[in-house]
């Protein structure tokens, strides 16, 4: 089963273009959607999961139409969005048992059975009986992925999971949804790199409701290794550089200005080979100059 | 500090003025002030409102109107104040922005002041919608100019400034403090339910004119201050005076205005910027349970539960979202602190109703129904429209919408799931009532629960409406998708919905939720009203059933909240079962409809307001010529009624004997039947031709073979039907019914045009072209002395009359029983009476209990007393009688001997709420008297002073009876009146008179202040309450004490016995008015024609009072007394009038203990001669004096009768 997007568009009725003709094929196993703020990350994942509607275009689950067959679609997905609140007053095991039965784990055993593994497998089982008001972001998240896993969906959405979770949290974070790429389509937007490089056999950038790129993490990075070249350089240097080459990033490091540049051939001697991250695909993606190399790179790693 | 303070209140205002709902609520308030009064101006035909009694002399544009139309209108607006300023703080918290401005270098004092003003300011700023609307509906073209006034703008800003505004900084700092407090928004709605609670609780205070200031000071809308202040105002003072800022109405504005600042000032002296949201507290205490997040140990390894979709599956998904849901409303603390504070006001409110002349009932069950449940409605509404929108938004507000609205659940179910929710909390709430209302009655010793009448009302006639409510208050938020505005709306629904009759839209069938199990009588149950309810209930399901279909169609799941997707969505889930459920309430629709149109419209006659009206209008059109078209006398009826009271229906066959006294051959006889009426037969004992027959209005007119010749004489056959069949759109024939029918003689046939029937409202008449009409002829009509004001086509007429019933009821009319006997399963009674009477009588019947007693007089003569009554209203049988007895008593030897052998009392249900004497018989509403509950030390006793009343009308009535003309009442309610005092004051003393004179004055006061046309002095009196009841009593009392018991008496008898029995010519109120005349001493003509011939009223007042000691131990009283007197003319312009009246001047010692202040032994009590002005008095009297004043006992007509009296002060040496 696959999830199939197809020229989907969506523009606000303040004019805002969410979404420009987005079409994208995501297999079973972890996708990672990436893109900064605003890129229609957000938009794209609520209409995967029934909660939008898009001005064109299709989205098919295997042979479901997602956009008008949305209470089947709904009992195969586990969606967590970007941003949610909790019943503070309420239990996290009564409130996971209250979304199981929405879920359809009607039979009362089989509630508790799936209830307690949940909650053991996120590592909630000893704060089950405390108040959701109570819990930190991180353990709200956690909580979040259990409500997404209730009834084994097909398909899991989880909208900027990482956000506001301190480094090791994330790091358990991460480790839980990749465990659940066996057995579904996982779609992770995210707009921290990492995130991805770390979980994804796929991805797919976006920026301003456009896909600059859809790969394979490891193939776009080979796509570019020796392209990619280095440079320490002084801050009122920047502009020369800027100008004479392609420079894809900049950043501070231990106070010192490191551009990379992307070029085909070693500019000067004053560069160096880069280690190619998969950042760089990312700033090269989001500079507009990859797409097209990229994408023959993950067609041929692909096939 | 200035500068972010204004910072901030530019922002705020800016902030609001951004919105789009802040612009909603100024049009919504402009739309409506300006309809209302639009609609009171007679832009629509047939289309009425009046506030505060508007309407002929008091115009619309009026300083008074507009007051109170603006304090109604601003009732509604609590809501704007409950959203802008409770936003105002809050939404900082919901937004989780308040650390920014906590953390912002701003003082508190910026940021709530400035948050504060600005909130305020913009809804200052909306409420000008108010006078901007009454301003624009006054002027607009179309209107009936004569219901304005010139223009003056201050009338429509007056009341801005001092109604809106101090009441608006009242509510806008207790809805700010309360979410600034608590930083959520359910406190401020539990303070918008307790300030309405004390409003009506001020209002219910009202009834009793002891607390009537102090429920004037208690009211933060100034709705009853405004009444209080203006209650004695003639409609020339509505018209020209502003409200004056002075007294309660200033104490009050300055009490709230004051009020409201304290709270905002309390708020800022205890608000903290900390960042310690209640929430975060708890994560505070719970941060210790902290788990790791560490990977599990082995590979995620989930259990497969099966999932189920299906029905079952459907109903648990239904279940858990209804325990949460009803969870959320029920297990909250405020919920629970405002259900106890309703019930405590409930509790405290139910002491002060029903009330008459101070004199409460015993709480039976359906008056504790009435009021707790009639008093609680406004409170469950609010519940319904509040608690409706927080369900609606649930997952919203907390965020969690997404994940609920990903869940493979269908929309129905949360949909479905939330109305049940909020159906068992009303349910709930009922039984809150059910417990408060034991509660009530068991407190007040009365211990006939009637569970079952509870379960009814609440659960089945109450509950069901307020289903029918939250379903459309559910649709309300779901459709408008904005909390507040869709607050609004749905109040305004409910306001709409009352007022809809009144605009013209009368028909049950569109009018939501209508049906009503109408008034609850002891005696006769729901009856008639529960067919009609129970298929309009029917029907109005089958439309909840369509608005819970578009509920689901429209409900908000994702993200898309515009418009186009909304409607597109809807279209998508308009699939099988909407489609099934939709063809269902259509189907449903199309059939109860029409079942109930069948009723309505077919079956029943519908007649509009406005159709009414018109047929009023062509009545007068056209046969208004026939008024004096000679017409024979009737001069005999014998009549035989059945009445089938399980049916409902009605045969009346009779023979009128009429003769000719007209003086002239009469060749066409005009007769009137009642429309509702079906004629089986209408006949003459000889030849006659029926030229005319409008059987719409009820009109005939026969033609005669041969001219009836005078004094000739002529029979009138007739067989009338009244049939019920199914329900009209009004139960409105309420004069047959199963237990309980009572019905006139207007229900036969009779003669000639009636002006009865004509339009009576000048605003009214205009609109069809008549010309305003006189209530009644002149006095100086000498054609007006043709007719007794009580029938136009008869004087003193013979009467027997057989009734029939149903085997268990006894049936009664005037006479006396001849025989009774049984047929046909069927009772029957035969009464006769053995001399003339007015040609006016009744029929009644019901399953009666009988009390019987005897009165014998002086002469040795008996009279037979019969209380005809519903066995359990036995409270006051014995008052009843007692009464007749002491009546019989003073009127025989006073004015002259009972021209009966009986006195009867029937009662009769509540449908109508007085009592009525025909000869020997007076049918008694079972709402005044029979369940009165009087306190012989305290109370009132109505029950006794009614039946004095109506028992003197054997006298004043039936003895003699005035011409219809001017003044006719005088002779007859002014006369029974006097005469129940006399009795009443023998019975209970002075003091219970002046209690009871006391209402009398009031009423007189609020009367006048509502007269539409003009008002009459007594002795012109043109049928008016006010003036023959109330003012009656008033100068009928101090006539008494000025010309003595004796020689008043004298006076009347003289009348009676000149005019007993008489007429035609009828005697006309000047006949009376010489026979007082001929008692008064020349020094008291003065007094006697500021009584009877003018409208007077006097200032008198008490301004200071000393004592100091004699050398012979006794005490010099120095008071200092103004007097003035006023003359007014018919519409209650005033002019000064000279003065030098005959004025009482009392002295008094201390109250006992425990006793009111004004209740101390009169040390000195003289009438002294005072002229206009102040003057000093000086009086010696033996003990130490408490209290003194000017008409201390307020014989005279005084606006202000609480400054007549004084304390007195020891002089200081």
């Amino acid at each position: 089963m696959e999830l199939r997007i197809s020229h989907l568009s969506k523009t606000y009725p303040n004019g805002t273009v969410a979404l420009k003709d987005v079409s994208l094929t995501i297999p079973q196993g972890m996708f990672g959607l990436l893109g900064p703020n605003g890129a229609g990350k957000s938009t794209l994942m609520r209409t995967i999961a029934t909660l939008q509607e898009a001005d064109s275009g299709t989205v098919t689950l295997g042979e479901l139409d997602v956009l008008r067959q949305k209470d089947e679609v709904r009992r195969t997905l586990g969606y967590l969005p970007q941003e949610f609140g909790v019943y503070p007053k309420v239990t996290a095991e009564d409130l996971l048992d209250h979304f199981a039965v929405l879920r359809g784990i009607t039979r009362r055993r089989e509630r508790k059975e799936t209830v307690r593994a949940l909650l053991e497998q996120t590592n909630l089982y000893d704060a089950r009986r405390k108040k959701l008001g109570g819990f930190s972001g991180g353990m709200r998240q956690r909580f979040g992925i259990a409500v997404a896993l209730l009834g084994n969906p097909r398909l899991i959405i989880v909208d900027e999971p990482t956000a506001g979770l301190d480094p090791a949290e994330r790091v358990r974070f991460l480790n839980l949804l990749s465990e659940l790429g066996e057995n579904a389509v996982v779609i992770l937007s995210t707009h921290i790199v990492e995130d991805v490089s770390e979980l994804c056999q796929r991805m797919a950038i976006i920026d301003r409701g456009e896909i600059r790129l859809e790969a394979e993490p490891l193939a776009a990075i080979e796509s570019l290794r020796g392209k990619v070249w280095k440079k320490i350089v002084g801050k009122d240097e920047l502009p020369a550089y800027e100008t004479a080459h392609r420079v894809i990033s900049t950043r501070l490091f231990a106070g010192r200005t490191v551009i990379h540049v992307h070029a085909p051939a070693q500019p000067d001697p004053s560069f160096d080979a880069a280690d190619v991250s998969l950042e760089d695909v990312y700033f090269t993606a989001m500079a507009g100059r990859l797409t097209h190399e990229a994408s023959l790179a993950g067609a041929e790693a692909a096939s | 500090m200035k500068g972010p303070f204004l910072e901030t209140m530019r922002f705020e205002v800016a902030y609001y003025l951004r919105r789009t709902s802040t612009w909603m609520y100024f049009l919504i308030f402009l739309a409506l002030a300006g309809l209302l009064m639009m609609i009171g101006g007679g832009m629509w035909e047939g289309a009425s409102l009046s506030f505060g009694g508007a309407g002929g002399n008091i115009k619309l544009n009026s300083p008074y109107s507009l007051a109170v139309l603006t304090s109604v209108v601003c009732l509604f607006g609590g809501i704007v104040t409950a959203a802008l300023l409770g936003n105002s703080v809050y939404r900082d918290y919901e937004a989780g922005i308040h650390p920014l401005f906590f953390t912002s270098p701003i003082t508190r004092f910026s940021y709530l002041g400035g948050r504060f003003t600005g909130a305020l300011l913009v809804n200052a700023l909306v409420m000008t919608s108010v006078p901007l609307g009454l301003l624009v509906g006054s002027v607009v073209p179309g209107l009936d100019r004569e219901r304005f006034q010139a223009f003056r703008l201050d009338a429509f800003l007056h009341p801005y400034l001092v109604v809106v505004l101090p009441t608006l900084l009242f509510t806008g700092a207790i809805f700010f403090a309360l979410a600034a407090r608590t930083r959520q928004m359910l406190p401020n709605y539990i303070g918008g339910v307790v300030l309405v609670f004390g409003y009506l609780l001020a209002g219910t205070l009202m009834q009793d004119l002891e607390n009537q200031r102090l429920a004037a000071l208690l009211d933060p809308f100034a709705a009853n201050p405004i009444d209080y202040v203006t209650r004695y105002w003639s409609p020339a003072q509505k018209n020209a005076r502003l409200l004056p800022l002075e007294g309660v109405l200033l104490q009050n504005r300055l009490l709230w205005g004051g009020l409201g600042v304290a709270v905002f000032l309390a708020v800022y002296a205890r608000f903290r910027f900390t960042h310690v949201a209640p929430e975060r507290a708890a994560r505070r205490r719970a941060a210790a349970a902290e788990a790791p997040a560490h990977a599990p140990p082995q590979r995620l390894a989930l259990p497969t539960p099966s999932l189920h979709f299906d029905a079952g599956a459907r109903w648990q998904q239904f279940a858990v979202v209804f325990r949460r849901a009803f969870w959320t409303v029920v297990g909250n603390r405020y919920f629970l602190a405002i259900v106890a504070a309703a019930a405590l006001f409930l509790a405290i409110g139910s002491g002060q109703v029903g009330k008459i002349f101070g004199t409460t009932t015993w709480p039976v069950t359906w008056s504790v129904l009435e009021i707790l449940g009639g008093t609680f409605s406004l409170f469950v509404l609010i519940i319904i429209s509040f608690y409706a929108g927080e369900l609606v938004w649930h997952e919203r507000d907390v965020r969690m919408h997404q994940v609920h609205d990903a869940a493979p659940v269908p929309t129905w179910v949360p949909y479905a799931a939330k109305l049940a929710a909020l159906a068992v909390v009303v349910a709930l709430l009922q039984l809150v009532v059910l417990v408060t209302g034991v509660a009530v009655q068991a407190a007040k010793g009365y211990f006939n629960f009637e569970l079952g009448l509870y379960l009814r009302f609440l659960f089945g006639a109450q509950l069901v409406n307020y289903l029918g409510l939250c379903v459309l208050v559910m649709l309300v938020h779901v459709l408008v998708n904005h909390k507040y505005l869709g607050h609004l709306i749905v109040i305004l629904y409910v306001v709409a919905n009352g007022f809809l009759p009144s605009l013209g839209l009368e028909h049950t069938l569109y009018r939501y939720n209508s049906g009503s199990l109408g008034e609850y009588s002891d005696m006769n149950r729901w009856g008639p009203f529960i067919e009609p309810f129970a298929w309009l209930k029917g029907y109005w399901a089958a439309w909840a059933l369509l608005m819970a279909v578009l509920s689901n169609l429209f409900w908000v799941r994702g993200q898309e909240t515009g418009a186009r997707w909304r409607v597109r969505l809807a279209r998508l889930r308009f699939r099988r079962p909407a489609l099934a459920a939709t063809a269902v309430a259509v189907l449903l629709i199309a059939g109860l409809g029409g079942f109930i149109f069948y009723n309505t419209n077919v079956l029943n006659e519908h007649r509009t307001g406005k159709e009414e009206q018109r047929a009023r209008a062509e009545y007068e059109k056209r046969y208004k010529r026939f008024e004096n078209a000679p017409q024979p006398r009737i001069v005999g009826a014998s009549v035989q009624v059945d009445i089938f009271p399980a049916e409902r229906d009605l045969r009346a066959r009779g023979r009128f004997r009429l003769v000719n006294r007209s003086g002239v051959a009469v060749d066409s006889l005009h007769v009137a039947v009642p429309p509702t009426a079906e004629v089986r037969a209408l006949a003459f004992d000889r030849p006659a031709r029926r030229v005319l027959h409008d059987r719409e209005r009820g009109y005939a007119i026969y033609r005669l073979a041969h001219p009836l010749a005078p004094g000739d004489s002529l029979r009138l056959d007739f067989d009338l039907d009244y049939v019920t069949r199914g329900f009209g759109n009004s139960v409105d024939n309420l004069f047959v019914v199963e237990n309980g029918t009572f019905f006139h003689s207007t229900r036969l046939p009779s003669l000639g045009y009636n002006p009865a029937g004509e339009l009576d409202s000048d605003d009214v008449r205009r609109r069809y072209g008549l010309r305003p009409k006189e209530r009644m002829p002149r006095v100086t009509d000498p054609a007006a002395r043709r007719n007794s004001y009580i029938s136009r086509d008869a004087d003193w007429i013979d009467f027997e009359a057989t009734v029939s019933t149903s085997a268990d009821q006894i049936a009664l009319a005037p006479g006396y029983l001849q025989r009774e006997w049984r047929q046909g399963g069927r009772r029957y009674f035969h009464y006769r009476m053995d001399a003339p009477i007015l040609n006016f009588y009744s029929f009644l019947s019901a399953r009666y209990t009988v009390k019987r007693d005897r009165w014998v007089g002086p002469d040795g003569r008996a009279v037979a007393i019969e209380v005809y009554h519903h066995a359990p209203h036995a409270y006051n049988l014995d008052r009843m009688i007692d009464a007749v007895k002491k009546s019989l008593d003073y009127f025989t030897a006073a004015f002259g001997p009972y021209q009966h052998r009986q006195v009867r009392i029937l009662e009769f249900p509540r449908y109508e709420v007085f009592a009525q004497a025909f000869p020997n018989t007076i049918p008694y509403s079972e709402a005044i008297g029979f369940i009165a509950r009087v306190d012989d030390e305290e109370d009132v006793d109505y029950p006794f002073y009614v039946t004095a009343h109506e028992v003197a009308h054997q006298w004043w009535a039936h003895q003699v009876i005035g011409a219809e003309a001017q003044g006719a009442t005088l002779m007859s309610e002014t006369l029974a009146q006097y005469s129940a005092l006399m009795v009443m004051e023998r019975e209970y003393g002075p003091a219970q008179m002046r209690k009871f004179l006391k209402y009398e004055m009031d009423r007189y006061f609020e009367g006048r202040s509502a007269e539409q046309k003009k008002e009459p002095p007594l002795l012109l009196d043109e049928g008016l309450g006010y003036v023959h009841y109330r003012k009656g009593s008033v100068a009928m009392y101090a006539l008494r004490d000025y010309l003595g018991e004796a020689r008043l008496n004298a006076a009347i008898r003289a009348f009676l016995e000149e005019w007993r029995f008489r007429g035609p010519p009828y005697p006309v109120s000047p006949d009376f008015y010489r026979h007082l005349q001929a008692a008064t001493p020349d020094s008291l003509r003065y007094f006697l024609g500021d009584l009877f011939e003018r409208i007077t009223l006097y200032d008198n007042q008490a301004k200071s009072a000393t004592w100091r000691r004699l050398p012979d131990g006794r005490y010099e009283v120095t008071l200092d007394v103004s007097a003035q007197k006023l003359y007014a003319d018919s519409v209650g312009n005033e002019r000064a009038a000279p003065m030098r009246d005959l004025v009482e001047v009392g002295v008094f010692a201390a109250a006992p203990r425990g006793r009111d202040r004004d209740e101390g032994e009169a040390l000195y009590l003289r009438k002294h001669w005072l002229p206009a002005g102040t003057r000093q008095l000086r009086v010696v009297v033996d003990r130490e004096p408490a209290r003194a004043g000017v008409d201390p006992y307020h014989k005279l007509i005084d606006r202000h009768p609480d400054d007549n009296v004084v304390d007195v002060r020891e002089a200081p040496r």
